[in-house]
């Protein structure tokens, strides 16, 4: 890949929820990170290590305590007009990760896709809504008949079909999938990724893949960033994260992906992860630092000669 | 060992009475869960694994959700026909439940610590007092750090998982006989995942409690089934031990099931998936429900439902391949591979199938369709 072009520059993003009081949660701390336009970016980590509440900042459902997100040059949480704000809300959607609550129990399938289609002025006549409705549909591997129904009609996994659907409609640059997969079988999921890839391709879409089944984001990204307590710890290209983990987190995680396979699962053995194995001194100044190129690693002086040394053979 | 049946269902049909017609969701389900086992059950997005479980729990929308037939005997009891007051003493004692959408299961004007303190009070008589030590406890067991923080927390402050976590506390929290898990796993990270799968396999261990573990990730189901449930369009299609479905699987939607996942090694390659949609459960086809996306389709397939054959004492599986008129077909490479690896480690190569005794034996000769 020669020129890439960024689409997002993510700036020591700051998320803190209840700011300084006793319940404090830094969820998102200090992360920075860029999404190149066309790649897809995968995002694992910890539950509760703050992944859903960047993809909320960047998307601006949150204010960000501090920092910046640039998406095509312009700042985000800056001030804009209104008709700024709705391009914006077309060109960046999100999958949520929970699809019962983000469905209106009271909109029929049809009227809960073609919500977008609708704001954006996206379909000239009611025909052509209706078109591109069923057309969403069988993308995501639903039929027409289900047009007409409602959201608790559907199974677990129809559902989160139906949210994929509904981001799609308005015909975005970016979406934002929080595990917009797990709650698939593994057929639909393929189908799903194959979707993905797909659109990826032909249309040039851009993603920031939230997701826990780590050999489906290891087949999808191109890049994956591992979060852990709010802070992004590893990011390197998918195959040198798997291939060379380096931090001892990052090992945790992957020492932990289930096999589908009885006899193997019988003698698994996983390694944990202790923060307080770092043993940092207190003057030692902890960074994202760059080992091998394009790979990162929140470390200190110390680690990061080690993990130069451990990674140039 | 594994010989007393806490739970029956036999020949279980569900159907939803909605706008366009009826849903026949359900058609003919039958299984046994043994004392102390854990039973996976995989299958298709809207194959009827949470209903089926729904209906154990006696939770199906009563407005629009009719039993048609069946029975679902626990400890002898037909919960089917209990009334609703014995029911609630047994959902949350006897048997309970971790549900698909944690969020559905919260109340999300209610603290946290109180969803769990709740039913302890209710259902355990323990004091306000003992109700928060275990409910401390239960929290801290389901990896959520800062309890007496996170008490006082209302749903929409946790994260996904974390809601997860919650549910999992407050099904585990009775010390249940019967414990059904709808994706209990899928919101969580590896680690948490591992952390949570040995908590449920220690609860077994202490009070020999059975699971029914309803996933989509074969790799946690073989991390803790014993036997594993295959479903497809409102059934059961095959039902095994773990290895006799991981190693040794029958049934063509099994083979697409295993085909379909990625294993670290893929790359570029498009991932296979099984072609086609899933049945139209207002409508259900005739004969074999698979048939229309079956490579290995056979001109019987759409005429009549296939029996469960039988692969072993443990293996059965619902598939006209399995008569033995039927050509012999070569399953997919993926399947070829682990059988291979299971002779392999086992020395015993994979049995072949006879019929089911008692289930229909003459049936016109199979010809090859398509
Ligand atoms: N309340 C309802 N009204 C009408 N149809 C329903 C209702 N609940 C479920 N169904 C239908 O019953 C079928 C089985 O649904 P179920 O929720 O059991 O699927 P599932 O196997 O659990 O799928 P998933 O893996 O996606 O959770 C689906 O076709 C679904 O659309
Ligand atoms: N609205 C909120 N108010 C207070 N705290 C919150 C809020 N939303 C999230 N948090 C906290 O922020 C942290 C990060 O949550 P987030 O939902 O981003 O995690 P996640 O990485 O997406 O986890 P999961 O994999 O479980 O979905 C958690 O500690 C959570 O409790
Ligand atoms: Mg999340
Ligand atoms: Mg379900």
């Amino acid at each position: 890949m020669a020129e890439r072009k960024k689409l997002l520059e993510i700036k020591n993003l700051k998320q803190y929820f209840n700011e300084g009081k006793l319940n404090e949660v830094k969820a998102v701390d200090t992360v920075s990170f860029d999404i190149y336009k066309g790649e897809v970016m995968g995002l694992v980590g910890e539950s509760g290590c703050g992944k859903s509440t960047t993809g909320r900042t960047i998307i601006r459902l949150y204010d960000a305590t501090g920092g910046e997100v640039i998406y095509d040059g312009v700042n985000v949480h800056g001030k804009k007009s209104k008709k700024q704000l709705k391009e914006f809300n077309r060109k960046m959607q999100m999958i949520f990760q929970d699809p019962y609550a983000s469905l209106n129990p009271r909109l029929k399938i049809a009227d809960v896709i073609a919500e977008g289609i609708d704001i954006h002025g996206l379909a000239k006549s009611k025909e052509e809504r209706m078109e591109q409705v069923y057309e969403l549909l069988e993308t995501v591997g639903l039929n027409k008949e289900h047009a007409t129904r409602y959201p608790h009609e559907f199974s677990g996994g129809q559902r989160q079909r139906i949210g994929i659907a509904r981001a799609l409609a308005v015909q975005p640059e970016f979406i934002i999938a929080d595990e917009p997969i797990s709650a698939l079988d593994v057929s639909i999921q393929a189908q799903v990724v194959n979707l993905m890839k797909k659109l990826q391709k032909e249309k040039d879409l851009t993603y920031l893949f939230i997701a826990h089944d780590l050999s489906m984001v290891k087949y999808i990204s191109d890049r994956i960033g591992v979060m852990y307590f709010g802070k992004m710890v590893e990011l390197a290209p998918a195959d040198e994260l798997y291939r060379n983990p380096l931090h001892p987190y990052t090992q945790s995680l992957l020492s932990a992906i289930p096999a589908p396979d009885p006899i193997s699962e019988r003698s698994r053995r996983r390694k944990s992860y202790d923060p307080a194995s770092h043993n940092y001194g207190g003057n030692e100044s902890i960074e994202f630092r760059e080992v091998t190129p394009g790979h990162f690693v929140l470390c200190s002086e110390k680690e990061f000669n080690q993990y130069k040394a451990q990674s140039n053979h | 060992m594994k010989v007393e049946k806490i739970l029956q269902v036999k020949d279980l049909n569900i159907s939803f009475h909605t706008f366009s017609g009826e849903v026949k969701a359900i058609r003919g389900v039958s299984f046994d869960l043994f004392k102390g086992e854990t039973l996976a059950i995989v299958g298709e997005s809207g194959s009827g694994k949470s209903v089926t479980t729904k209906s154990i729990m006696r939770l199906l929308p009563e407005h629009n959700s009719e039993i048609k037939s069946g029975e679902i005997l626990f400890n002898g009891k037909d919960l089917t026909k209990l009334k609703d007051k014995e029911m609630q003493k047994i959902r949350g004692h006897d048997i309970s439940m971790i549900f698909q959408d944690p969020m559905t299961s919260l109340n999300p004007t209610m603290k946290i610590g109180n969803q769990i303190m709740e039913p302890l009070i209710k259902h355990q008589n323990m004091s306000r007092h003992a109700a928060k030590e275990r409910t401390l406890d239960l929290l801290k067991l389901v990896g959520i750090p800062k309890p007496e923080i996170r008490i006082n927390q209302y749903p929409h402050q946790f994260s996904g998982g974390m809601r997860q976590r919650v549910v999992i506390a407050i099904a585990l929290a009775c010390n249940p006989q019967i414990l059904i898990a709808d994706e209990p796993t899928t919101a969580l990270d590896v680690t948490i995942q591992a952390q949570i799968l040995e908590l449920m396999k220690d609860l077994q261990k202490k009070i020999d409690t059975s699971i029914i573990f309803i996933t989509h990730d074969l790799g946690v189901v073989a991390n803790v089934a014993d036997r594993v449930a295959v479903m497809y369009g409102g059934k059961i299609v095959e039902i095994g031990t773990a290895d006799e479905i991981f190693y040794n699987p029958q049934h063509p939607y099994t083979w697409g099931l295993i085909s379909s996942m990625p294993d670290m090694d893929t790359d570029d390659e498009e991932l296979f998936s099984i072609p086609g949609t899933p049945p139209d459960l207002l409508d259900p086809p005739k004969g074999d429900a698979f048939a229309a996306r079956n490579p290995f389709v056979m001109k019987i397939d759409l005429e009549l439902e296939p029996p469960f054959f039988k692969v072993s004492d443990t293996h059965y599986a619902a598939t006209w391949l399995l008569h033995p008129d039927a050509p012999k077909v070569e399953p997919p490479d993926a399947v070829k591979r682990r059988q291979n690896q299971f002779n392999g480690l086992t020395g015993v190569s994979v049995g072949t199938a006879s019929l089911e005794k008692g289930s229909q034996s003459q049936f016109p000769g199979i010809k090859e369709g398509k």
